[in-house]
């Protein structure tokens, strides 16, 4: 008798397999939230090698942050309230989004982030490494890489350590030793020629 | 340019508390000068977020974010327990609480007896009534001699239920001896209570019943002593 209800729960069980794998993001998001772990792995098994990468990009390839970050990534997926809809925009787009928030909250209630603060000084380069470091050899894939090289150095070294270092505006004025004036207006002028930059790439 | 104005960069970051971002919020829908540069800078700033390279992590990662996920998950009940015994341990010392659960003990004790004396009190404004009556007669009938015969009363006061006895003629009792009257209720026997007769063989007792008792039928014994829970001697005089 115990064979066929083995036999019955193993089809059972790869069916769900294979559904799941044909589901969409916010589907899977919608079985989340109901606490249904299968979902919550099969968005892992998706999306692993893109927070990965994020997550290892602003931890500056620690991999120990790294995955305590990863982890809260996930802890927040499966506790979230605010499920995903798609009038949010893109799935992919939100998760990074959230990977992002969880990544600033933890670096700003690391304390040594504050310590930090004080250790770098204007002439410490900040070590952050982009995807394509090796120009040299042409590999560059994204746009927004291609976009950001070709910034001005302390417009590029601002936005590592706005988007990337996880530093507030007030601190990176501290740690440049500039008038949060002139910070914002060169925020201001980066951003505004890393679009034009990305609409040229687009041609 | 306004004061608001100011904080575009800042809200466009997340850097604003929540009440100056709903404040900005406002300020967009009627600034069109901040309406236009925030659609600007916000599709450069979102897409510095594609700024890296995907990587695949290490193999043992999976089982670790799960484990981590569920186990979070269901730590947070426990942590709050903890939160609130340490907020209690924050107030009292060990000395203020135990002190504080003496006392609350005390006050449920005295609130308690009080509440009863209550009752009792209320219990004897009432009239005595009684409820049922049984004719005791002897339980040797062939004993000719034999003039023991009594009554027995359930009296009700109230809420409160005793039983009356009274025999005349009980033959006399050894030193240690006593009569012990049972309630029956279907073949099973309860204490009633005991007493001693006078000289003249005249008995009586009163005996205070619990408020579910229920039996049909009662009996009286000599006994060897108080002691008894089951009869040990004689039947003496019963009800019919």
């Amino acid at each position: 008798m115990i064979v066929p209800v083995v036999r019955f729960q193993k089809l059972f069980g790869e069916g769900l397999q294979v559904r799941l794998k044909e589901k969409l993001d916010q589907e899977l998001m919608a079985l989340v939230i109901k606490k249904h772990r299968p979902a919550l792995e099969e968005l892992y098994d998706r999306y692993i090698k893109l927070i990965y990468g994020f997550v290892i990009k602003f931890t500056n390839g620690n991999e120990e942050k790294t995955k305590e970050i990863v982890q809260l990534v996930f802890l927040k997926l499966w506790t979230t309230k605010s499920s995903f809809s798609p009038e949010k925009g893109n799935f992919v787009n939100w998760l990074l989004t959230v990977t992002r928030n969880v990544c600033v909250d933890y670096v700003r209630k690391d304390s040594i982030h504050v310590q930090n603060n004080q250790q770098i000084g204007m002439s410490q380069s900040i070590d952050i490494q982009d995807p394509n470091n090796d120009i040299e050899n042409g590999l560059i894939n994204s746009e927004i890489t291609k976009a950001k090289n070709k910034l001005s150095k302390p417009q590029k070294r601002l936005i590592d350590l706005l988007y990337w270092k996880g530093y507030s505006l007030t601190e990176i004025a501290k740690i440049e030793n500039e008038p949060i004036g002139t910070i914002k207006s060169r925020l201001h002028q980066s951003l505004k020629q890393l679009k034009k930059y990305l609409e040229v790439g687009d041609l | 340019m306004k004061i608001e104005c100011d904080n575009l960069l800042s809200f466009l970051t997340d850097e604003l508390e929540e009440k100056e971002k709903i404040a900005f919020r406002e300020h967009l829908m009627n600034c069109p000068e901040c309406a236009r540069e925030y659609d600007q800078m916000t599709e450069a700033w979102k897409s510095l977020k594609w700024d890296f390279e995907e990587i695949a992590p290490p193999d043992t990662l999976k089982s670790d974010v799960m484990n981590f996920v569920l186990e979070g998950a269901n730590e947070n009940p426990v942590r709050k327990v903890k939160k609130w015994s340490r907020f209690f341990s924050r107030q009292f010392t060990p000395v203020t609480s135990g002190l504080f659960l003496a006392t609350l003990v005390l006050a449920i004790i005295l609130f308690y007896s009080n509440m009863q004396l209550k009752k009792e009190l209320l219990a004897t404004d009432r009239p005595v009534k009684v409820e049922t009556t049984f004719s005791l007669q002897p339980a040797d009938q062939t004993a000719v001699n034999m003039k023991t015969a009594g009554a027995a009363y359930i009296l009700q006061q109230g809420h409160e239920k005793s039983l009356v006895v009274q025999i005349q003629n009980l033959p006399a009792l050894q030193e240690s001896e006593v009569y012990q009257v049972w309630l029956l209720n279907n073949g099973e026997r309860t204490n009633g209570g005991t007493f001693k007769p006078d000289e003249a063989g005249t008995g009586s007792l009163t005996y205070k019943l619990p408020a579910n008792d229920r039996f049909n039928q009662i009996g009286i014994t000599k006994e060897p002593d108080p002691n008894g829970t089951q009869p040990r001697g004689i039947k003496i005089v019963g009800s019919s």
